[in-house]
């Protein structure tokens, strides 16, 4: 029985080879069956290799929410980074969009994964956002918030929102760069089905000043001439930083003292007039090199809140070298002296 | 008869082409993951509308407790916000029918939004919580490495948090980060971290045959394994003495002459670690020993700290010739292109200190 087994168990490997695998003569069903099994094999492996779907690639995908979009009706795209299960510490690219079709309204990094952007998305030319930065720590994760672009369609068409030039670099403290897929965005603007007094437009209620931060004096003989600069950066998580502003200041300045209710009412909108903060970038020269001065920082997001941090002198003035002082000590003396012409009259 | 054959033949195959068009791509294209150690962290949220872990109840979930079920007589029984159970409202005696008079209504005090983690770091020394790459708290470990480090007055959005610790030597593990979305009025409690070993080497450069020393520190009493990557992956496992500290002579003899990597992981009570950061060595025909180096990769300013400072510095020369001032500094402390570029960043984000 093992025998016949056996036997026919070799002519069917024998019907079974390269030689056989032509239709010339009947074959057993089981020889097809075999046939099948070792085509489904190759082809698993050819599509093992060369399928691109198989590479394992951090993905960079825009999604839209608006099902229909119609022209005046404004829209956002939102940069999503899926990172497949790799640490990825730093991303750079660029976001292409047809300038003819829609019109860049604005660029919401707020709620980022990206901890300090190298470039802050911007439009560098007509239908072009560049973008860099880094996550310290590297960051994995299936959707990952970028940032977002708010669009505003300005005729009927077709189109597509397309990426250019897209890096994404490992966590390894090599740089290395991770496999990347991008997944673009196609849309059709339809007809305005609202008068244009009554497009969307997207807002953004942001009640939340921007997150404290720490801002730290530096200085670096590659940088500035060796001279001293400021550092600063913060994140917003409603509508994301629009600005900061700086003041150094040499004198104390009356928000130091924390003032509740009415006289911060009163007080601090008349500080502010007559000690303007004026906008600044990070890195910030300094132009007390004595160090020698409070610095404000103050961060502004989108939606206007703000948060001011103050940097504490590290020279500070001796109290003879301060104006305010001596006008205590002057004001003193004119009311001591006031007083006592007055007392001398009366006795 | 023949034609039959055939066109079984081909339908199978058909068959056979659409199933690995159709389902093969689907379950592979998830990231290879054999080198990753899986590493159980418990996320709890309090204030989300579900009971889990610690909590007593959250918001409306009571787990199905009541004021009776609770020894009292009557009464309705809320959640605090710190997902306790509010037992103002139940009675312990019957009262006496009375006449009607108005409720007062219950007024929830505010709670902070808070995001507590907890987990295994070295003996006594400092840990450190990032924020979205920045300091935001630091604690020191207990003796059995045990921490709890907290942030609070945060916004609600999504944040990264980062978590490191530096060993007795001076020696900082690589940072553990979490991605985490924040509930305004939630307190997050995420447990069960396990920072991963420090880890060196004595020497540079071995002589084939040598025994380098391989040391580090994490959780006292715990069981750590070493790698050595090669052309084959060599393994070995010793244990952490009472303060952490662990010690293993690895015999170099099987090693292939060139570079070679380490690294290590602990593992205690059934709870493991991430691998350490890799150290790198030689295998060669001469024994050097390791010097410790003037200052961190990454390190611009020399502050041993790698940080916004060293971001700025290099963001200034980001896309611009660099001066011959600089050139020295970015090929001692980043790639050594002649550039700064994304690759540079990439490495500083690595070596991040906060």
């Amino acid at each position: 029985m093992n025998n016949t087994q056996l036997k026919s168990f070799k002519d069917l490997m024998r019907e079974f080879s390269i030689q056989n695998l032509g239709f010339r003569e009947k074959k057993s069903p089981i020889f097809y069956i075999l046939n099948s099994v070792f085509f489904f094999v190759a082809l698993f492996f050819i599509f093992y290799i060369l399928n691109p779907r198989i590479i394992t690639a951090a993905e960079f995908n825009l999604t839209s929410q608006a099902q229909e979009i119609s022209v005046g009706d404004q829209f956002e795209t939102i940069l999503f980074l899926n990172t497949e299960g790799e640490d990825i510490n730093a991303i750079e690219g660029k976001i292409i969009f047809p300038a003819n079709i829609l019109e860049l309204k604005d660029i919401k990094d707020g709620n980022s994964i990206i901890n300090f952007w190298i470039e802050r998305p911007r439009s560098d030319a007509a239908g072009s956002v560049i973008f860099s930065g880094i996550t310290p720590g590297g960051f994995r994760s299936e959707n990952g918030l970028v940032f977002s672009l708010v669009f505003e369609p300005k005729e009927r068409n077709k189109g597509q929102i397309e990426f250019s030039g897209i890096r994404a670099l490992k966590n390894d403290g090599l740089g290395t760069p991770a496999d990347v897929s991008t997944q673009p965005l196609e849309f059709e603007i339809t007809e305005a089905d609202l008068p244009p007094e009554e497009s969307i437009e997207i807002k953004v209620r942001d009640y939340e000043p921007p997150e404290s931060f720490a801002p730290e004096i530096a200085r670096d003989e590659s940088m500035f001439g060796g001279r001293w600069f400021l550092v600063f950066a913060t994140q917003d998580k409603g509508s994301g930083i629009d600005h900061y502003e700086i003041l150094e200041r040499r004198e104390f300045r009356i928000q130091n003292l924390e003032f509740r209710g009415l006289i911060r009412k009163i007080l601090y909108p008349i500080s502010y007039i007559l000690n303007p903060l004026a906008v600044a970038e990070s890195p910030y020269l300094l132009e007390d090199q004595e160090l020698r001065s409070y610095i404000y920082i103050k961060a502004v997001d989108k939606a206007g809140n703000e948060r001011i941090e103050t940097i504490f002198p590290r020279n500070p003035l001796k109290w003879y070298e301060n104006y305010l002082i001596w006008g205590i000590i002057i004001l003193g003396a004119v009311i001591t002296y006031w007083m006592i012409k007055n007392l001398e009259f009366r006795i | 008869m023949k034609k039959y054959y055939l066109i079984i033949y081909f339908s199978l195959l058909l068959i056979m082409v659409l199933a690995a068009g159709f389902f093969i791509p689907a379950e592979n294209i998830l990231a290879d993951n054999s080198n990753a150690v899986v590493m159980t962290v418990k996320i709890l949220v309090c204030g989300d509308g579900v009971r889990e872990g610690w909590e007593e109840c959250d918001n409306s979930d009571l787990g199905g407790r009541s004021c009776a079920s609770l020894g009292y007589t009557g009464g309705a029984l809320s959640c605090t916000p710190a997902c306790e159970f509010n037992t103002s409202a139940c009675a312990t005696t019957t009262s006496p029918p009375s006449g009607g008079g108005g409720g007062g209504g219950y007024v929830a005090p505010l709670v902070e939004t808070k995001v507590i983690f907890s987990g295994k770091a070295y003996p006594k020394t400092v840990v450190t919580l990032l924020k979205d790459a920045q300091i935001a708290a630091t604690t020191i470990a207990g003796a059995d490495a045990n921490f709890q480090i907290s942030v609070s007055g945060l916004s609600a959005g999504n944040y990264i948090f980062s978590i490191y610790s530096e060993d007795g030597k001076g020696l900082r593990s690589s940072l553990l980060t979490f991605p985490i979305s924040v509930t305004q009025g939630a307190t997050t409690n995420i447990s069960g971290i396990f920072i991963a070993p420090t880890i060196d080497v004595d020497k540079s450069e071995v002589k084939r045959g040598d025994n380098i020393a391989i040391f580090g520190q994490s959780v006292p009493n715990s069981e750590i394994t070493i790698s050595v990557n090669s052309d084959e992956e060599f393994f070995a496992k010793t244990p952490a003495d009472k303060n952490g500290v662990y010690l293993y002579n690895f015999d170099t003899a099987p090693l292939e002459i060139g570079q070679h990597f380490t690294k290590s992981k602990a593992a205690l009570a059934g709870e493991i670690s991430s691998f350490s950061k890799a150290v790198s060595f030689a295998v060669g025909t001469k024994t050097t020993p390791k010097e410790t180096p003037r200052s961190l990769k990454s390190d611009l300013n020399g502050d041993n700290r790698i940080n916004l400072v060293d971001f700025s510095i290099a963001a200034y020369w980001y896309k611009r010739p660099i001066s011959a001032e600089f050139s020295k500094k970015e090929s001692e402390f980043l790639n050594g292109d002649g550039r700064v570029d994304l690759i540079d960043f990439s490495i500083m984000a690595y070596y991040w200190t906060g």
